[in-house]
């Protein structure tokens, strides 16, 4: 579980991926999650590359699993990660959408 | 290298509903010490293998909680690399020996996982993943079928591919009495259980499971009885980034060519040396893979070799004849090291009905994570 001291040290550079483009490379549905993520299940997983090389595994979001395709072009987005901890620090993070 | 096995310990694997860890752990150490013929006082170190259980169950030390319980004063120690825990132990044990630090070394691999619900296995394991793939919300399943469906896309391998690898272990489980799925499954079945994962099916993955292993080394110079005389000559370990998508390739596991490159080397065999393999079938796509990466057949034609029964007791080289981390069960950390145990058996001779004729070679493939650490054995007799 994070702390609260490490997550504000990872909100710090969140806003580099702000409206980064790239495609998305595969995908799978998540059906039985791990803790924290009971309530968003089932949801889609993949392994994008951005546009400037970077590979990130992130949750694709704003979409329904069939409207995907093979390197399905996307644009990540800052969204809420899990359920807030005991601390009730909200942890953002980076997930995609299709565009 | 010539490092003796002179004993090996299994547990039965499954829900052990009424054994603790330390019971495990002592009843596979107690049956590989009784089997190498030492006694508790030639025992000069304790190796033991352990994933999750300080994390589940608030139990650390786990070295020296098995070496007190069972008498052994010496040194101890607890080795953690996922699922990979095991082989790591086994290959931190041989280079003790090598060292000339001991002279015999007792290894245990142990896991009580049946105490937690899914959700909290499944957020331990992911101790194994990246920070970024536990952002996502990614866990084990999700991600090796990332893989399968990178494999699926560029090789055409299908889904009955992977239930063949599923059919093929359940049927090897079904000779062995310690495994903790021993019945024999159909590919319909196999291909239409439930889907945990896509393109996984609920006997695409290897289950939950409560088990011990252990194996005695030493380097001593005594001689072991006929049908006993089994040496690991090759063990070596690679190791990769632990996030998946930092890798060149989704579509191979490549520290597992290069252990398996030193191992085959330091052991002097090469690949039609090899009677017999237990490989880390995490989940079916992960034995695919193994094939291809370990050079037993072309990258693409993993599924093909394995549905057409190349791997299957009787074919060309049978693998995963415990039934394997899918059908044998997978208590992370024991299975390293009762991939050995099996090995062992199969080489002195002792495996009964799933006996391959002629082993004299076998190997083994242990791996942790998707591929951060892989660890590789040869084994002679």
């Amino acid at each position: 579980m994070n702390s609260p001291v490490q997550i504000w040290r990872q909100h710090k550079t969140l806003h580099n991926y702000l409206g980064k483009r790239g495609k998305l490379l595969v995908w799978t549905k998540i059906l039985v999650p791990p803790l924290g993520f009971e309530q968003q299940a089932p949801y889609l997983v993949g392994i994008v590359k951005f546009n400037d090389g970077e590979k990130l595994p992130v949750q694709i979001v704003d979409c329904n699993e069939s409207e995907l395709k093979p390197n399905q072009k996307i644009e990540a987005v800052i969204r809420k990660i899990g359920k807030a901890k005991s601390e009730d620090v909200i942890e953002y993070g980076i997930k995609v959408k299709p565009i | 290298m010539r490092i003796k096995v002179l004993g090996i310990g299994l547990t039965k694997f499954g829900e052990l509903w009424n054994k603790d860890l330390l019971d495990l752990a002592l009843e596979a150490s107690s049956e590989a010490i009784n089997d190498s013929r030492l006694t508790i006082n030639e025992i000069d170190a304790v190796f033991v293998a352990n994933m999750i259980y300080g994390k589940l169950s608030n139990q650390d030390q786990l070295g020296a909680l098995v070496a007190s319980n069972l008498g052994i004063k010496g040194a101890s120690f607890k080795v953690e690399a996922a699922c990979a825990s095991g082989g790591l132990a086994i290959h931190l044990a041989i280079q003790s020996l090598l060292a000339g630090t001991y002279k015999n070394v007792l290894v245990v691999g142990v896991e009580k996982m049946t105490d937690h619900t899914i959700t909290e296995i499944t957020s331990a394991l992911m101790g194994a993943g990246s920070q970024d793939e536990r952002k996502a919300g990614l866990t084990f399943p999700g991600l090796y079928a990332l893989m399968a469906k990178a494999h699926m896309d560029k090789f055409g391998t299908t889904k009955k591919h992977l239930a063949s690898v599923s059919v093929k272990n359940h049927f090897h489980a079904s000779l062995n009495e310690k495994a903790q799925f021993p019945f024999e499954i159909t590919l319909d079945k196999a291909m239409n259980s439930p889907e945990i994962c896509a393109p996984f099916t609920l006997f695409d993955a290897s289950p939950i499971t409560d088990g011990a292993s252990a194996v005695v080394l030493s380097l001593e110079d005594r001689s072991l009885p006929s049908g006993r005389q089994v040496y690991i000559s090759g063990s070596a370990v690679a190791s990769d980034t632990v996030g998946l998508c930092q890798r060149d390739s989704l579509i191979e596991i490549a520290a597992t060519k290069r252990a398996a490159q030193m191992a085959f080397k330091q052991a002097g065999v090469e690949h039609q040396d090899i009677k017999i393999a237990e490989v880390h079938d995490c989940f079916t796509i992960a034995e695919i893979l193994a094939m291809e990466d370990l050079g037993f057949c072309k990258k693409g034609e993993g599924g093909e070799f394995i549905a057409k029964g190349a791997t299957r007791l009787g074919g060309l080289l049978p693998v995963n004849t415990s039934g394997g981390l899918k059908a044998c069960g997978h208590p992370v950390a024991a299975t390293g090291v009762k991939q050995i145990v099996e090995v062992t058996q199969q080489l002195r001779g002792h495996s009964s009905n799933r006996q391959v004729s002629g082993a004299n070679v076998g190997l083994t493939q242990n791996v942790g994570g998707t591929g951060a650490t892989v660890v590789i054995h040869v084994l002679q007799t």
